[in-house]
């Protein structure tokens, strides 16, 4: 009565966690084709035959719709535990890394994190070129602005004396003034130190 | 070759000298100038001067206030919020003390250790060594000692003078500043410093610490240069005074750019 080689029978005998849409399909099919059997073998109750395969009929889209639900949470599942195994590796072979690292380095190295933007990244004598640098514009800006103060005051009428500094250090007064260097001049004079020159 | 300079502002002239803030720790007792310094003030007018100068070095931990001391004198501002000074800065004030111009390069070096390398190479050639700390904090006090002896390593221990600051008067009781006080002295006379209490914020004490810097490194230098001509037989007053050696200008001028560089 039975097709041996057709073997949709064979779902109804698996493990209720392995079932999948195609088996719940199987199994309708064998449902079906044992209430056809059943509604032509017994006239006269195909009212009641059918009542029963319309509950059948929704127990299995019930069934569908709860496999199809287990095979999706399945596959999530699946995907999750690759990622966590992917990023397990990652983190092992990070550690590591770093353990070999830290084997290289000696008790005054330091690791930068090459993705921090507030690493460091200049040399000492870089910041020691900037720090002069600064410095020798401050200087100037200092000059420049006693100089600005002297002609906006107007307390430099041009034969006033004033007590001025030559480039070789001796002094003079200003209608010994000549055009030059200033800048140098000055720099010096707010530089001109020599150690242990002065008290 | 010449220069321009505007006349001293007047709040920068210093006329009678500036007096101690404590006798127990004070560099000198004397309220006057030194006769043999007076006496040469008084004749400069027959001579040429030049501008003197006197390097001023500000050292100390981290965040007492170094450049919140120099701020407040140099620009009498006060800014609450830290900002910790990258290496060193400096700033150039112009005194006339007992008529004569003279000036203070102050030296403001950053406190953190990682500084250390740059700061250092700044400490050499100064007159004056400012050693800082925060009279809240006792053991920025037990640290002076060791900024003194950084310091001092690149200078001639005898040709300095040595400062002791206590800041932030305003953040402590007049009992616990009493107390710091007391053991600051005892610092300060190890270390053969002047000792003064001030407070950047409130402007407490600070013109009157830096007049006292002022004027006792212009009548220290003053005093060196009397000893220097009077031995070798110059005319004090005739220009020779304060005026630089044509060969040491030229030195001067050999080492005014490293000079530059390195400081």
């Amino acid at each position: 009565m039975e097709d041996p080689d057709s073997s949709p029978e064979l779902a109804l005998e698996k493990d209720p966690f392995q079932l999948t849409v195609e088996d719940v399909y199987d199994i309708s099919y064998v449902i079906g084709r044992d209430l056809l059997k059943i509604g032509s073998e017994s006239k006269g109750q195909s009212g009641r035959i059918s009542e029963l395969q319309f509950k059948i009929v929704r127990v299995l889209e019930l069934l569908e719709a709860m496999v199809n639900q287990c095979s999706l949470n399945v596959e999530e599942l699946k995907m999750e535990k690759d990622n966590l195994k992917k990023e397990l590796e990652r983190v092992l072979s990070e550690g590591a890394r770093g353990d070999a690292g830290q084997l290289n380095l000696g008790p005054d190295k330091q690791v930068i994190d090459l993705t921090d933007p507030n690493r460091p990244r200049f040399t000492l004598q870089e910041l020691r070129e900037v720090l002069q640098e600064r410095n020798r514009l401050k200087a100037q800006l200092l000059i420049v602005q006693e100089e600005l103060q002297c002609y906006k005051s107007g307390s430099i009428p041009p034969n006033e004396e004033q007590f001025v500094t030559m480039e070789n250090g001796s002094t003079a007064s200003s209608t010994e003034r000549a055009a030059g260097n200033n800048e140098y001049t000055m720099i010096k004079r707010l530089f001109s130190f020599k150690p242990g020159k002065q008290a | 070759m010449l220069q321009l300079v505007p006349p001293v502002s007047k709040n920068r002239i210093i006329s009678d000298f500036p007096k101690w803030y404590t006798p127990e720790a004070c560099l000198q007792l004397r309220d006057h100038f030194h006769v043999q310094v007076r006496a040469a003030c008084q004749q400069r007018s027959t001579g040429t001067i030049g501008l003197k100068m006197s390097k001023v070095v500000v050292v100390g931990d981290l965040y007492v206030g170094k450049t919140s001391l120099i701020n407040r004198f140099c620009k009498d501002v006060f800014d609450r919020d830290y900002k910790a000074t990258i290496g060193v800065d400096f700033e150039i004030e112009r005194f006339e003390i007992a008529g004569i111009p003279y000036n203070l390069q102050i030296w403001d070096t950053a406190g953190q250790e990682k500084f250390k390398c740059i700061t250092s190479a700044y400490y050499r050639g100064a007159q004056v060594i400012i050693t800082v700390f925060d009279l809240t904090d006792i053991q920025t006090l037990e640290h002076t000692r060791c900024w003194l002896e950084d310091a001092q390593r690149e200078n001639e221990p005898s040709s300095t003078l040595i400062f002791l600051v206590g800041t932030k008067k305003d953040k402590v009781s007049s009992a616990q500043c009493e107390r710091t006080e007391h053991d600051a002295v005892r610092y300060a006379n190890e270390m053969q410093a002047e000792y003064w209490t001030v407070s950047a914020k409130t402007g407490e004490n600070v013109k009157e610490f830096f007049f006292r810097v002022a004027a006792l490194a212009f009548e220290h230098s003053m005093l060196k240069e009397l000893e220097k001509s009077s031995g070798s037989m110059t005319q004090i007053g005739a220009g020779s005074l304060i005026k630089v050696e044509k060969d040491e200008a030229e030195n001067v001028k050999d080492s005014s750019q490293t000079s530059i560089s390195c400081c």
